[in-house]
């Protein structure tokens, strides 16, 4: 029975292929348009074996990592001093509300003319779309800290080190969580869109180039490593959030 | 109005202060930094010849009847997998596979298949807007409590009276939450998909065009107007939501 429910749920994505499949081999649209889904998979076997495909995916993946502990760790600093400091937030978050505002998306060709379309404008916008959600996230979490917690600290007369790692980091950590994963996920689909745009290597170039070339098997393979990413890097820290939340009582 | 009121000034005058000063350094920074004069002359430029008005309507233009289309498909489609099974079995598997791709990703497949005219751009903004509707209106549909059910059943309503009377109600605060999400997505992604597909008109093509030219003043009064309507739509959204479900009761 159980294996009858897994299995009704694949209907409607084979259903799909089987119909891809059907129409690309029936001729009705020219073959370099709608290609067959074998020669898509063809084509991500060839992209494996020469090696171009693992090429473009360290390129992308090493640009995000970078990028994205960058932003991160500044986001983690600075929201938290905007969370602690009465000071930091009276000069900072104004000009802080208000940059949050701008879309990545829309920095892009600002970047380009200040950063050139090396790799530094790349790790910069990736940096800067993390920043933003981990920085606001981290602010929340820390504020919403109950004051309860610091006097029961208080009365037991714990040590400054033993409070910050027994209270305030369990009660912080799964807000700021998932200021990161969103961040990550926000930082991912935004890397992909300058490498759209100007790159030499990486998925969105590889995804680009595939568009200049007509080659639609290169695009789809690409469109859909991207997704996997996406998915895999949102549901490894989905999972790394219910571990930070088992705890609390629900 | 008090000294310490303006301490938030502080910082955004010392960075404005930083760019004119980077941009009259040497000629390097003058291409990178425009002097803040030129940025204000940028203004009067763009918007005395219309350019900024017609690409700036053309994008909101964009994101409205994508967002309706979204709105209206995410509904329909957010309903049908909350209220039947079997369609939720059929559309569910293939609806969150498809969602895991960047909607910036889909652009250059859309554009092979529908060209990078109007209708590609019109696709990809109600895509963008469609996702979080069906997700909240699913999710929000599904939460309808058990005690408004249970009322519904006793009462014997038809399945047309039950939504109408009991579940659209409820939901509709989640779906409201939908709406604002899906603007601020269709917002950018109408940007962005002109940035991409910069034929036609458009603050993204606008954008483009000022890159190619490297003319840094119009892409930053570009990049403010996109800050600002995006900030001005969602608190628009904001109050309107607010006003609509009015008569709800507050917790």
């Amino acid at each position: 029975m159980r294996l009858l429910s897994l299995l009704s749920w694949l209907i409607s994505p084979v259903a799909l292929l089987a119909l891809w499949a059907l129409l690309a081999n029936a001729g009705l649209f020219p073959a370099n348009l709608l290609i067959p889904p074998l020669e898509v998979w063809h084509s991500f076997t060839d992209l494996l074996a020469t090696g171009e495909l693992q090429e473009h995916l360290t390129g992308s993946l090493s640009r995000l990592a970078l990028g994205f502990v960058v932003g991160a760790l500044a986001g983690l600093a600075f929201g938290t001093a905007l969370a602690l400091s009465k000071t930091v937030e009276a000069y900072c978050a104004p000009l802080f509300h208000t940059l949050r505002q701008i879309p990545s998306i829309a920095l892009i060709p600002m970047f380009v003319l200040l950063f050139g379309v090396d790799e530094t404008f790349k790790i910069v916008i990736v940096a800067k779309t993390a920043f933003f959600p981990v920085a606001l996230a981290t602010c929340e979490g820390v504020r919403a800290i109950p004051r309860s917690h610091f006097e029961v600290a208080a009365v037991y007369r714990l040590r400054w080190t033993t409070l910050v790692g027994l209270i305030a980091l369990p009660a912080a950590v799964p807000a700021i969580v998932t200021g990161v994963r969103v961040a990550l996920t926000r930082a991912w689909v935004v890397l992909v869109a300058c490498e759209l745009l100007a790159a030499d290597s990486g998925m969105g170039q590889m995804i680009e180039m595939g568009r200049q070339m007509l080659r639609i098997d290169v695009v789809m393979v690409g469109v859909v490593i991207t997704g996997v990413i996406g998915f895999t890097l949102d549901f490894g820290l989905r999972r790394v959030e219910r571990r930070f939340t088992r705890w609390q009582s629900r | 109005m008090n000294l310490k009121s303006l301490r938030g000034l502080v910082l955004p005058l010392l960075l404005l202060g930083a760019w004119e000063y980077a941009s009259r350094q040497d000629a390097a920074g003058a291409y990178a930094f425009v002097p803040l004069a030129q940025v204000g002359a940028a203004w009067v430029e763009v918007l005395g010849s219309g350019e900024l008005l017609v690409n700036l309507w053309a994008s909101l233009l964009r994101t409205c009847t994508g967002l309706a289309l979204g709105i209206v498909g995410g509904i329909g489609l957010g309903a049908l997998m909350a209220l039947s099974a079997p369609a939720n079995r059929l559309i569910a598997p293939l609806f969150h596979a498809l969602r895991q791709v960047p909607m910036l990703g889909w652009i250059p497949l859309i554009a092979l298949c529908f060209g990078n005219g109007e209708s590609a751009k019109l696709l990809i903004v109600s895509l963008a807007a469609l996702y979080p509707m069906v997700l909240n209106t699913f999710e929000s549909l599904r939460q309808v409590e058990g005690q408004h059910r249970e009322a519904a059943r006793v009462l014997m309503l038809s399945r047309a009276q039950q939504l109408r009377l009991i579940l659209l109600p409820a939901a509709l605060p989640g779906i409201a939450a939908g709406v604002l999400q899906a603007l601020a997505f269709a917002w950018v992604t109408s940007v962005g998909s002109e940035l991409f597909l910069s034929s036609g008109a458009g603050l993204g093509s606008l954008m483009m065009n000022a890159e190619a030219g490297a003319r840094m003043e119009i892409i930053v009064v570009c990049v403010l107007c996109i800050g600002l309507c995006g900030y001005l739509m969602s608190w628009l959204c904001t109050l309107l939501s607010r006003r609509l479900l009015r008569w709800r009761p507050t917790r």
